[in-house]
């Protein structure tokens, strides 16, 4: 509670949501917001890309499989945008080559799920110790 | 042709029918039927987890874990199929049947409970919320299983609702008329709500439904002695009163005369398409399919005072109250809050004094106008400014507020009144929403729980989240059930598939031993009682009437009733119920885990009323063991297994076939050492180390010795009797044990591997050389014995049988130690037992000497 409540005051990174089932999103944003995070979700890569390029998030979460630009196209295109930023990829079609490909493109982790949701929060906390420490401008 | 079937008959009665398949194939089958088991299970129980508000979790998931669900449980049904040899052909139409409403689910096609078009309130149960919908079924338990005062009526089921609608071609329509909210929600939602909502209204009531109608009212007539003036159609949607209220959003119709019910139910109808409720079930992500409605038709009570009350106060945080508005006349102003009302904050027990009264100037009131309808009047001055509720009336409302919030387990949100004789009414119950903020009162949860006394903490395992406090019940027989006390918290050595009875009573569930996939567990998860499975210490350090609070989530059993536990849960926001996956895998899931199959000695358990995945499943995990027994039993199908003589200088005569294939010794016989099979291995070493079995003469009274000579093998001894020697076959995990010593009969059959759900252990024993007062003696003493060592026992004369099941190998090789040692313990002992007290000092005797035969063990 108390580590929660000091990332919230001392640096409240900002963290992109992006999965085409609403449940996910709907799921993760109170879970991220409780732990102190600044959240913004999507269903849709197209939006979530736009948003990125205006104000590019700490931290992103995406789904792999979507209509349109997929998983692996949003994560090219987000480190292209910010080289820095930490990328988690979550699935329900978790193979061995996908995740290889999602490292090879710079993911830090790969989630497959169902999962719980201190797991996530867990991967995170562990991709905060590896970003940038500078405070980012919301 | 007739000479020849003659022959044929008498050939294939010789040969009983059918050419047995080998024992080594069948009891393959028999471990892949256990191994499933536990696999189906677990699935079950992964997917129940997901409603329990930890796992972030997809609509592709749910499909996978349908798909391999469905394809386990098929085959453990040929699995049966095949060890029963085709006995239980109808499992594969239940399965198949179960299968598609599960397809049609996914698709979107839902299938509603077939009904006739209405169903008196006196038939509605809480699980009838598909067909009859949240409100009603509620009210239906109300009424029904606590007893609780609910104005008479009957309701429109959802499958006349559907009838309706497709007769009209309404759902078409509205498909249409959506694409338009598709485009401009805000923009077109006024026109297209008016559009379906004229033509619902417009729309004509089907022959069936008018018909189903009109005999509903006559039999409601025949009930009260005399036509109904009013009546209140009250809206019964999907979902309503259940995780997502839409409290206010439908409409409800009073005052209705009998004549307008057409009207009225299509009034009712018509507002799921209001602006606002139409709105809310999109944002909510409610489908187009999703939007149900069965309509209630309740008569109409001539109210002096009504109100509205919550079972636990919202706005205090320390002081616990129940809060009630109460006003003169009907309920509806009330609710809506159209006029003064008076409040009153109680206390959550027994008398429920007030602690704080407000009482209202109230100048209007609703009440019924004859000939149907209800309008305002003028409150009589005198009665103006009196409290309109007395300190008995208070008293009453507090007793039915928290019967209700202890049965529901959550705080209720209910709507009262008391008629002009001064009866109370319930008119509606449902779950009270919270928009609190739990996680700021963290700080007062963990002073409350460091003050208090933990009974113990992190043992077992958590099968159910929540927070459960109350009153501890020991039980441990089935009859304890009987009377298990509303609210209390269940406490046994066991799990067992028959506290499922008591489910609904129970605020919590702790056993000392279980598996969190065992059968009640997925029960538990179904009624969402707070349950801990493993505990080891429950039933040693609780007892009967002790206060306690069992935090299921954290894992920890306190002393005492810590309330900001209760007070956190019970504010805590579950928003993840509101998504149409979440939904889904709920209805889903009403296909797969409830149990109606409990008692396999009722007539009902059988493959025609397997109605769910889990029904399936106990029939043929039940099935497959009685199977496998009678197969070694009867001896069919064994003379393809060769069977070796155990070398031993005890008088057992003992033969035994390996399955595995593993035990050969030379010349047929086989050394104790050799033995790979686990469970035989233990039994005998039991048998051996305790030095039980007494080779020296028992002293024989006169008439134990008479009693001898009358008795002859009976009708069921006859497979031993005629094989002349004893029979055990075996696996390295398995055991079937056949003993016929003297003049009775010991059957073990035991499976012992690493999964702890999949063991089991089965005893029996019957018969003796003495009168039947000994052997029943006889019977008493062992049955005592296992019972202290945690079999579940039964006895019926000189039978007993006990059984245990799901512990891990160690436990269940000391077990088998134990029944070695009763076997060479029992062999004579129903000579010894000349006196009633005898059973209980042998009892004692036997598990002081039995001790040290066990002690290597863990």
């Amino acid at each position: 509670m108390i580590d929660a409540n000091d990332a919230a005051t001392a640096k409240k990174r900002r963290i992109l949501i992006l999965d085409d089932e609403p449940i996910v999103v709907k799921r993760l944003r109170p879970a991220f917001q409780k732990a102190g995070y600044d959240v913004e979700t999507f269903t849709e890569s197209e939006a979530a890309l736009a948003r990125f390029a205006e104000a590019p998030a700490d931290i992103v979460i995406t789904d792999l499989k979507m209509d349109g630009l997929d998983g692996m196209g949003f994560l090219e295109k987000v480190k292209a945008v910010s080289p820095t930023v930490g990328c988690i990829v979550i699935t329900g079609f978790a193979t061995l080559e996908t995740a290889k490909e999602s490292f090879h493109k710079g993911a830090f982790d790969f989630v497959a799920k169902p999962f719980k949701l201190a797991d996530i929060l867990d991967v995170v906390r562990r991709l905060e110790t590896t970003l940038p420490g500078a405070r980012h401008a919301g | 042709m007739g000479v020849l079937s003659g022959i044929r008959d008498a050939v294939c009665f010789w040969r009983r029918g059918k050419a047995p398949v080998p024992f080594v194939v069948l009891f393959k089958k028999f471990k892949s039927v256990l191994e499933r088991n536990n696999r189906i299970l677990t699935l079950m129980a992964d997917m129940a987890d997901k409603l329990g508000g930890e796992y972030v979790f997809d609509r592709r998931y749910i499909e996978s874990a349908c798909e391999e669900l469905s394809d386990q449980v098929f085959k453990l049904v040929s699995d049966l199929s095949i060890l029963d040899q085709g006995k239980n052909v109808e499992l594969f139409a239940a399965f198949e049947r179960i299968r598609q409403e599960m397809q049609d689910e996914l698709a979107g096609r839902h299938r509603f409970p077939d009904t006739p078009p209405t169903l008196p309130l006196s038939a509605l149960r809480a699980d009838m919320g598909e067909a009859v919908g949240g409100k009603f079924a509620m009210l239906g338990e109300l009424k029904n299983r606590l007893a609780l005062p609910v104005p008479d009526g009957f309701v429109v089921t959802t499958g006349a609702f559907a009838d309706f609608m497709a007769k009209n071609n309404l759902p078409e329509f509205i498909r249409e008329q959506a694409k338009l909210l598709d485009l401009d929600e805000e923009k077109n939602i006024r026109g297209v709500s008016w559009a379906v909502t004229a033509h619902i209204l417009a729309a004509s009531i089907p022959r069936g439904l008018a018909r189903s109608l009109a005999a509903s009212l006559d039999e409601l007539t025949e009930r009260l002695g005399r036509a109904p003036e009013a009546l209140a159609l009250r809206s019964s949607a999907w979902d309503e009163d259940g995780e997502t209220t839409f409290a206010g959003q439908y409409e409800s119709v009073i005052g209705v005369a009998p004549t307008e019910i057409h009207t009225a139910f299509k009034k009712v109808v018509a507002s799921l398409y209001s602006p606002e409720a139409w709105l809310y079930r999109r944002r909510r992500g409610f489908k187009e399919h999703e939007a149900v409605m069965a309509v209630g038709c309740q008569v109409m009570i001539d109210s002096r005072v009504s109100g509205a009350l919550y079972t636990y106060a919202p706005m205090t945080e320390k002081e616990e109250g129940v809060f009630v508005s109460a006003a003169w006349g009907q309920c509806a102003p009330v609710v809506g809050g159209e006029i003064e009302t008076d409040t009153f904050l109680l206390q959550r027990h027994s008398p429920f004094a007030a602690t704080s009264r407000d009482i209202a100037q109230k100048t209007r009131q609703m009440v019924l106008t004859p000939g149907g309808g209800a309008d305002f009047v003028p409150v009589p001055e005198e009665l103006a400014g009196v409290s309109c509720l007395s300190e008995a009336d208070l008293s009453l409302l507090g007793e039915a507020a928290l019967t209700l919030e202890k049965y529901f387990k959550r705080p209720q949100d209910v709507e009262w009144t008391f008629d002009a004789a001064g009866r109370l009414y319930i008119l509606q119950s449902r779950a009270l929403v919270f928009s609190g903020r739990p996680e700021k009162r963290t700080g007062a949860i963990d002073a409350a729980t460091s003050q208090a006394e933990a009974v113990f903490s992190g043992r077992g395992d958590v099968v159910q989240r929540g927070v459960a406090m109350g009153k501890v019940q020991v039980v441990q027989n089935e009859e304890d059930l009987d009377d298990f006390p509303f609210g209390a918290i269940l406490v046994s050595r066991h799990t067992s598939p028959r506290y499922s009875r008591i489910m609904s009573r129970a605020q919590g569930i702790l056993t000392d031993i279980g598996s969190p996939a065992g059968h009640m567990a997925t029960v538990a998860r179904e009624f969402r009682v707070p349950t801990i499975v493993g505990c080891g210490v429950a039933t040693e350090l609780l007892k009967t009437g002790d206060e306690i609070t069992v935090d299921a989530t954290q894992n920890v059993v306190y002393r005492g009733l810590i309330k900001e536990l209760r007070f956190f849960e019970l504010t805590e926001e579950d928003v993840y119920e509101d998504s149409y996956e979440y939904r889904l895998l709920r209805r889903l899931l009403k296909k797969i885990t409830p149990l109606a199959l409990v008692d396999p000695h009722s007539r009902d358990f059988a493959p025609a009323s397997c109605r769910t995945y889990h029904d399936i499943t106990r029939f043929i995990h039940e099935k497959s063991v009685a199977e496998l027994i009678e197969l070694s039993e009867s001896g069919q199908g064994l003379l393809d297994a060769a069977a070796a003589r155990l070398k031993t200088s005890l008088p057992l005569n003992l033969f035994i076939i390996d399955l595995d294939g593993e035990a050969r010794g030379g010349m047929g016989e086989i050394e104790p050492a050799a033995l790979a099979s686990l469970p035989l291995s233990e039994l005998l070493r039991g048998l051996d180390d305790s030095g039980m079995w007494s080779t020296e003469p028992v002293s024989v009274d006169m008439g134990s010795f008479m009693a001898s000579l009358t008795r002859t093998y009976g009708p069921r001894d006859g497979a031993t009797a005629k094989l002349g020697r004893n029979l055990a076959v075996v696996s390295r995990e398995y055991m079937n044990l056949n003993l016929h010593l003297g003049y009775h009969f010991v059957l073990v059959d035991a499976y012992v591997g690493e999964v702890p759900a999949d063991n089991s252990l089965y005893f029996r024993f019957l018969g003796g050389v003495t009168d039947f007062r000994r052997r029943a003696r006889r019977a008493g003493c062992i049955g005592k014995i296992l019972e202290r060592s945690d079999f579940r026992v039964e006895l019926h004369g000189d039978l007993v049988v006990g059984r245990i099941k799901s512990l891990d190998k160690e436990a269940m090789r000391a077990k088998l130690r134990l029944l070695g040692g009763l076997v060479g313990f029992t062999r004579q002992l129903d000579v010894r037992m000349s006196r009633e007290g005898d059973a209980h000092c042998f009892a004692e005797e036997f598990l002081a000497a039995i001790k040290p035969v066990m002690e290597d063990i863990k």
